[in-house]
């Protein structure tokens, strides 16, 4: 995929994003810097297939907010200002994201380009919720740490007796300098660091790794290891959408399905076994091709899915046969197509708000588009859409699977790469990851090393979906409202 | 409901029977050392490839030694691939937890005299019938998701005795997963210290055990034994979820 970089000035980005998003289909990919004197806007254009990088000089310390006129801005531009300490003048509410106040106030850890002097930054680290107010408002903090086992981050509930008003999510709890660190580490080795962004995404991330650095230095890996790339990101869909729709189970109470989910997870995860050698398909996946090929393997791997399948369906039929099930899910945690839009929500949370995108139709990642399953849309955008959407795309992916493996072409797995990345050139990957559309976006300087990696997980559009989804929800609504979006902590803070 | 029933009682028992089997063989598994004599310095293949610089190679010909930090390995499988004299292996034991961190580096010349199993404390003896655990997630997932299937029909470890329960006041055991960067060190020293004593610290995972891929960066995600004392480390990324059960019934005292 070819990606197109151009400059961008400050006075006409408003105008260029806002024509650029009202053509069809069109997006808006992440928003960042290199240094800290510029800002990167990535645009998607997926039915062309194609990506533009736009870059825009920063003056000072400060930019005009895009937030006001597209909401979708509001959680970039925090980032932005926290990592590179550029201030979004005209954001509503500007605040850290990332680092909380056990970092300095003046640290800002993805700037390199030099500070205008008397740029102070004092406030920076102060953090304080939105305050509802009336009589009988009242707030219920949850977390940092969950009752259950996941992963950390804090709600802050504001509620008028048991109805929610508004709900503040906190996160960078799990902030682990992973962008930083995929700059320092030896561009053959990032691979580690890159599928740690998010283990749960572990093949997502790899293969959006891999997209990037191909498309960087402008080779295409070998037909088999698309195949073997595809079927990684299956299994872990696979595996991924069970467990999801069976933490529903829990959520609502119905613990066969629940406990029946957990148990075929595990024959999920035996897939990823025999393909890629672990469970969670570690290391599998690598630019230039795949670890390793998983040929003897396959006829097992063949036999196991359409097992799974036998025995999916009757717990899937179990769950949304029965009307209390339904009932509990339906009108919990609904967002609109239009706020869905809006906010640039991805994945199964936008499909489910009737949104028709999938990378898979549109962005060259493994086997896809070719092989790519038709997406599955929904259009209550509540809880029920979005486990209808995950039970219809476990389907999807199960008869994927088969189809690679009956289909999967023969030759070598790995394209030879060069020891040192070619200098000046941006490298993107997009792939549709369990969640949704995941970006990896590199920058080599002119020595070929890295010198900007950066991550746009799905949850980082989606956390503002749980907050919109709940309000007006009633307060034990909120973990089913919570859970049918199932996102990601650690691939949103890094 | 007469449906699910149905359904249930057709899929039979899903719980394992064995306990602690070994890895199949299409997994990677874990690295370990053979007495097939390293290449020694000149080759250090090995420590070139290993993402996570768990590997050190030192001396030549006979003199040669290999030490291998399982506690910084993420299971990538390269050095097993890459290593020319097979002094490399994959391990495909589940039992992999130790209870003190120096157990967990393997060393080629030193294999004679091995660290013996430490002296019993009298708090383990307490818990060796029943452990109620709080898990506490500060990394990417993947351990929190194991140690979520280990309660799963399959794994059950309910029938072990160990119970994971919603509050660190119920806990006799802390369960940590993640390398704990600056953002979660303190609410996790807070979770920690509003158990009863005693009580007993587990690092599940590499990230929890050094820092894995994360150790020395800005964020400073080295490790649990930075900040708590640790009693029982499980290796793994993630570890599987019978290295996990294993990791706490070694806590608890268990003959396993």
């Amino acid at each position: 995929m070819k990606i197109k970089r151009s400059e961008m000035p400050m006075t006409r980005r408003l105008h260029a994003l806002r024509s650029w998003l009202d053509g069809k289909e069109r997006r808006l990919g992440l928003v960042t810097s290199l240094d800290g004197s510029q800002l990167i806007t990535l645009v998607l254009d997926p039915r062309n297939r194609s990506a533009e990088c736009w870059e825009t000089p920063v003056e000072g310390d400060q930019y005009p907010s895009l937030t006001p006129s597209m909401p979708q801005c509001h959680w970039f531009e925090r980032a932005i200002w926290d990592l590179f300490g550029l201030q979004a003048t005209g954001h509503p509410r500007l605040k850290n994201l990332f680092l909380h106040d056990q970092y300095e106030p003046d640290f800002q850890p993805l700037r390199t380009a030099k500070k205008p002097a008397g740029i102070s930054a004092a406030a920076h680290r102060k953090y304080e919720f939105l305050k509802v107010q009336g009589d009988g408002v009242y707030e219920i903090p949850v977390g940092p740490i969950h009752a259950g086992i996941i992963e950390p981050g804090h709600f802050r509930l504001s509620c008028l007796g048991e109805i929610i008003l508004n709900l503040e999510i906190q996160l960078g709890f799990l902030h682990r300098g992973v962008e930083k660190r995929l700059t320092a580490v030896p561009w053959p080795k990032a691979r580690f660091v890159a599928e740690a962004a998010s283990s749960d995404t572990a093949v997502g991330n790899a293969l959006a790794h891999a997209v990037a650095i191909e498309t960087l230095i402008n080779i295409e890996c070998p037909p088999r290891a698309q195949h073997l790339r595809s079927l990684a990101l299956e299994i872990e869909r696979l595996a991924m959408h069970i467990i999801d729709v069976g933490g529903i189970g829990v959520d609502i109470g119905y613990l066969g399905v629940a406990a029946s989910m957990g148990r075929l997870r595990g024959n999920a995860l035996r897939l990823g076994d025999l393909i890629a050698g672990s469970r969670f398909m570690r290391g599998f996946i690598l630019p230039g091709g795949v670890f390793r090929d998983p040929d003897r393997y396959l006829p097992a791997a063949l036999q196991l899915t359409r097992e799974l399948r036998k025995s999916v369906e009757p717990v899937t039929a179990i769950l949304l046969d029965n009307p209390v099930a339904c009932e509990r899910l339906a009108d919990v945690g609904r967002v609109s197509t239009s706020l869905a839009r809006d906010f640039g929500l991805v994945g199964v949370a936008s499909r489910a708000s009737g949104i028709n995108y999938d990378a898979r139709q549109h962005f060259p990642h493994g086997a896809f588009p070719e092989h790519a399953p038709p997406p599955v849309v929904e259009t209550s955008g509540d809880a029920l859409a979005r486990t209808k959407v995950r039970i219809g795309e476990l389907f999807h992916s199960l008869r994927t699977i088969e189809k690679l493996i009956e289909s999967i072409p023969s030759g070598p797995i790995q394209e030879k790469l060069p020891e040192i990345l070619p200098g000046g050139r941006v490298g993107v990957g997009i792939v549709e990851a369990f969640r949704g559309e995941l970006i990896h976006l590199v920058f080599t300087n002119n020595n070929g090393q890295i010198s900007r990696y950066a991550i746009k997980d799905p949850s980082f559009n989606n956390w503002t979906g749980v907050s919109i989804g709940v309000r007006n929800n009633l307060v034990a609504d909120f973990p089913i409202c919570n859970k049918s979006f199932s996102l990601s902590y650690s691939g949103h803070d890094l | 409901m007469l449906k699910l029933l149905s359904y249930l009682i057709g899929q039979g028992v899903a719980t394992a029977r064995e306990l602690f089997p070994a890895l199949d063989d299409a997994c990677i598994g874990m690295p370990t050392l053979t007495d097939a004599p390293c290449q020694g310095s000149d080759c250090h293949a090995c420590q070139d490839v290993c993402p996570t610089a768990a590997i050190q190679v030192a001396g030549d010909g006979q003199g040669s030694f290999v030490s291998l930090d399982r506690g910084a390995c993420i299971a990538c499988g390269l050095c097993i691939q890459t290593c020319p004299a097979g002094t490399i292996k994959r391990d495909l034991s589940t039992k992999t937890a130790v209870r003190r961190r120096e157990e967990l580096v393997l060393t080629t010349s030193a294999r004679a005299d091995k660290p013996g199993q430490p002296e019993e404390a009298e708090t383990t003896k307490m818990f060796r019938q029943s452990l109620a655990v709080r898990e506490v997630a500060t990394g990417c997932s993947a351990c929190d998701l194991e140690i979520g299937a280990s309660g799963n029909p399959v794994f059950d470890m309910d029938r072990f005795g160990v119970s994971v329960v919603a509050s660190p006041r119920f806990a006799d055991a802390l369960v940590v997963t993640g390398p704990v960067a600056k953002g979660m060190q303190k609410p996790l020293i807070r979770c920690y210290e509003a158990m009863a004593e005693p009580r007993l610290v587990i690092a599940a995972g590499t990230c929890a055990i050094s820092g894995g891929v994360h150790k020395g960066g800005y964020a400073e995600a080295n490790g649990v034994d930075s900040i708590l004392p640790v009693d029982v480390y499980i290796p793994g990324c993630p570890p599987h979820p019978w290295s996990i059960i294993y990791g706490i019934s070694l806590a608890m005292g268990k003959k396993v």
